[in-house]
């Protein structure tokens, strides 16, 4: 096993997966699948509840049952206010200042709004809040959540839910060298355990995913796939990886080949 | 009585209830949830100063799953 740790929101992990609790084929499923995973953050929401349900109860339950750190979310957001007004209470349910914060800007393609984004980030780092903000792979607004306080930057791979993978490669690895100081976590789009790897090769701190693991066909086995992704990718990127070249280089020594030119 | 809506349902509760009195009007057992009056948070240690008005709209959330 790998004996990294690292830090994030005051905490240090040894993981660097966070796993979402949603889309598993049961509770049991999940929880067994957040285990297998050795992940030690899981992303959790708040929605409405009527008298007498006692369906959140139960789930929260499991969750706390695995005594892993909790990261409430404010999905379904599409403005500052709504995404504050769901941080607070969030804080209040979940018993953790920690928020990541989702502010929708398309209901298409699920892109975060920037400019909201931004704005509730700098309200509730005000606040007291560790925000995880979820944002596109746009430098700028990288840049601008940095300003305003943000020590955690999660751009997105590719669309929420869409398992495509890394879009745009590039524009990750040019977050990380420009904010070597801050934690960079890759949220959304993961499809494949290599999409992580290929992230964390970039120089990425974290993944965070869901449907990836939920969706899978054995959703456990799966998430033991993702824990090794993301282990190997992190190795990868501590080791260097060799420089790409144009042309071809034989690795086996050229001196003693038998049968060189020897019927020429 | 007065009109309000409580997790988009459209409910009749009676005049000058404040947040704790509505949660047991309504008979909330369970604990963990998270209480919000026109969109702001209201905290626990604010239900009893906090009186529910004709026409508020108010939003009752609870832990569940999420990505």
């Amino acid at each position: 096993m790998n004996n990294d740790t690292w830090e994030i929101g005051g905490k240090t992990l040894s993981s660097r997966l966070l796993i979402g609790s949603a889309l598993y084929p049961s509770p049991a499923n999940m929880e067994e699948a957040i285990k297998e995973s050795e992940a030690q953050i899981v992303t959790v929401a708040l929605r409405r509840q009527s008298a007498g349900e006692g369906g959140g109860n139960n789930f929260w339950n499991i969750i706390k049952a695995l005594n892993i750190h909790v990261l409430p979310n404010t999905a379904g957001c599409h403005s500052a206010k709504e995404a504050i007004t769901t941080a607070q209470m969030a804080r209040e349910v979940f018993d953790t200042n920690w928020i990541k914060l989702e502010v929708i800007g398309d209901q298409y393609n699920l892109q975060p709004d920037p400019f909201e984004t931004v704005k509730a980030a700098e309200i509730l780092i005000k606040d007291g809040f560790e925000v995880f903000p979820y944002t596109t792979d746009d430098l700028v607004v990288a840049k601008r959540l940095a300003d305003v306080g943000c020590k955690i930057i999660m751009p997105w791979g590719s669309m929420i839910g869409s398992g495509k993978g890394l879009m745009n490669p590039d524009n990750l690895l040019a977050i990380r060298k420009q904010f070597p100081e801050l934690k960079l976590i890759v949220d959304a789009g993961i499809g494949k355990p290599s999409h992580a790897t290929q992230a964390m090769e970039l120089g990425y701190d974290g993944i965070l995913l869901n449907s990836a693991i939920a969706l899978a066909q054995d959703p456990v086995k799966m998430a033991n796939a993702f824990k090794y992704a993301v282990e190997a990718g992190r190795l990868g990127c501590e080791s260097g990886v060799m420089q790409e070249r144009a042309f071809a280089s034989p690795s086996t020594p050229t001196i003693g080949t038998p049968f060189w030119h020897q019927f020429k | 009585m007065i009109k309000v809506s409580i997790n988009g349902e459209i409910k009749e509760l009676n005049e000058n209830l404040n947040i704790k009195e509505m949660i047991e009007a309504l008979e909330y057992k369970q604990k963990g949830f998270a209480v919000a009056v026109n969109t702001t948070f209201i905290s626990i240690k604010s239900y009893e100063s906090t009186t529910i008005n004709d026409g508020d709209t108010i939003d009752i959330l609870a832990p569940v799953q999420g990505g």
